[in-house]
């Protein structure tokens, strides 16, 4: 069967060729078939490891859970990684940092939140120097819940995200479109998740602002930052956004 | 703050050259902030070599109660050095600063003090006159505030990260 030219999910150069090579089809299809898999078994992992979760994310690493058996080496580079695995408590100093790393890895790239901490922040989530969720801005493809989650819970994660991985080279949508809706009696993280629709674009550009000019001399200063109409309207629209969610006197 | 053991040697010169008069069972002895670098000098002199540790606190003001007199705000900076011998004596002190005031850097005299200073620089926000190279040490450095004033909201935003 030939893939049809318009749902292709992804482009490679032996693909082109043999696409455009009349009687290939069945072979450009086994090929694939032969990227996906590859796609999927050689998922190279950076670990972004924290806190306590890394100690976990060691233990499956070796040799009793062993995630080398799926091709997962882990891998002191965020150059040369396919996935990062966020292992613990992000704080507002390690943000930007997280955030410079992840833009230095290469697409295709993938994200997996491990522990509370990483999903939502947990019991630290309203201290003043912790990120409540690492959703927040970065786009996470699986989470793993746990405090700590077990080696196999990782594991299982690993496996939930092949399964990602093949659909989405089998044409389906990549991103979060399949989360529940957050329950009323549930808080919403302080800041929106990059899927909200609400989500102001200036948020992004100054969290990406941020950690671009981190180690340059050309330190942003985002207490100036802050301060200038901008970074006012942008506080007042964050505030807006969270007002709703949040009790009373929690205003600011 | 529970106290220290009961410490004689410090006793004697807190009360021979500091006139200090008052050593309360639950807490170290309060010595004026400007004889803070000639206590620690001294102290040093009389084999109290290793650096413990500094804190310091900050204190909203307080109307009369029966716990005690009005008080302004202010801080307390409490400082602990110890003989470095098996079982060696503790001495502690506390220094209260009125709000703008500084309290004389142990630096020169310990370097261990370089960083513990700035700490609490960081996160209370006491400053600490001829550090030389009083920074923040914990927090970003565009960070607003001191996150460990009793003034200070826990979930105060930090846009664009929280």
């Amino acid at each position: 069967m030939a893939v049809k030219e318009d749902d292709r999910a992804f482009t490679h150069p032996l693909y082109d060729f043999m696409a455009r090579m009349p009687g290939l089809d069945v072979a450009t299809t086994s090929v694939d078939k032969l990227l996906t898999w590859g796609a999927s078994n050689a998922l190279w992992i950076f670990p972004m490891a924290t806190s306590c979760c890394g100690i976990e994310f060691m233990a499956a690493a070796a040799s009793r859970v062993d995630l080398d058996r799926m091709g997962t080496i882990v891998r002191g580079t965020p150059r040369q990684s396919d996935v990062m695995v966020v292992a613990g408590t992000i704080t507002v100093k390690m943000a930007p940092r997280v955030k410079k790393l992840w833009d230095q890895m290469p697409e295709p790239k993938w994200c997996l939140a491990m522990g509370s901490c990483a999903i939502s922040g947990d019991f630290y989530r309203d201290i003043y120097s912790v990120v409540p969720g690492i959703d927040t801005f970065l786009p996470v493809d699986v989470y793993v819940p746990g405090c700590p989650p077990n080696p196999e819970e990782l594991m299982h994660g690993l496996l939930r995200l092949q399964e990602k991985i093949r659909a989405f080279r089998a044409g389906k949508p990549r991103g979060a479109a399949e989360r529940p809706p957050t329950p009323e009696h549930m808080r919403r993280p302080s800041l929106p998740r990059l899927d909200d629709p609400t989500r102001p674009d200036e948020l992004s550009l100054l969290q990406t602002q941020s950690a671009g000019s981190l180690g340059h001399g050309t330190e942003m200063n985002l207490i100036e930052l802050r301060r200038s109409k901008a970074g006012e309207a942008l506080a007042a629209k964050l505030a807006a956004l969270r007002a709703p969610a949040e009790p009373a006197e929690k205003k600011e | 703050m529970k106290g220290a053991p009961k410490n004689e040697e410090l006793e004697q010169l807190l009360a021979a050259e500091f006139g200090v008069t008052e050593f309360p069972a639950d807490a170290p002895p309060l010595v004026d902030r400007t004889r803070h670098l000639e206590l620690a000098t001294k102290l040093k002199a009389l084999g109290y070599r290793l650096y413990v540790t500094v804190v310091a606190t900050h204190y909203l003001p307080q109307a009369a109660s029966k716990a005690g007199p009005e008080q302004p705000e202010h801080f307390e900076v409490a400082t602990a050095l110890r003989k470095p011998t098996q079982g060696g004596a503790l001495a502690a002190w506390r220094c209260k600063l009125a709000v703008g005031e500084g309290i004389p850097s142990l630096v020169g005299l310990f370097a261990g003090a370089d960083w513990q200073e700035r700490e609490q620089f960081d996160l209370v926000g006491v400053r600490f006159d001829d550090h030389p190279d009083l920074r923040r040490l914990m927090m970003p450095d565009d960070w607003e505030g001191h996150p460990l004033r009793k003034d200070y909201a826990i979930d105060t935003a930090c846009t664009p990260w929280r």
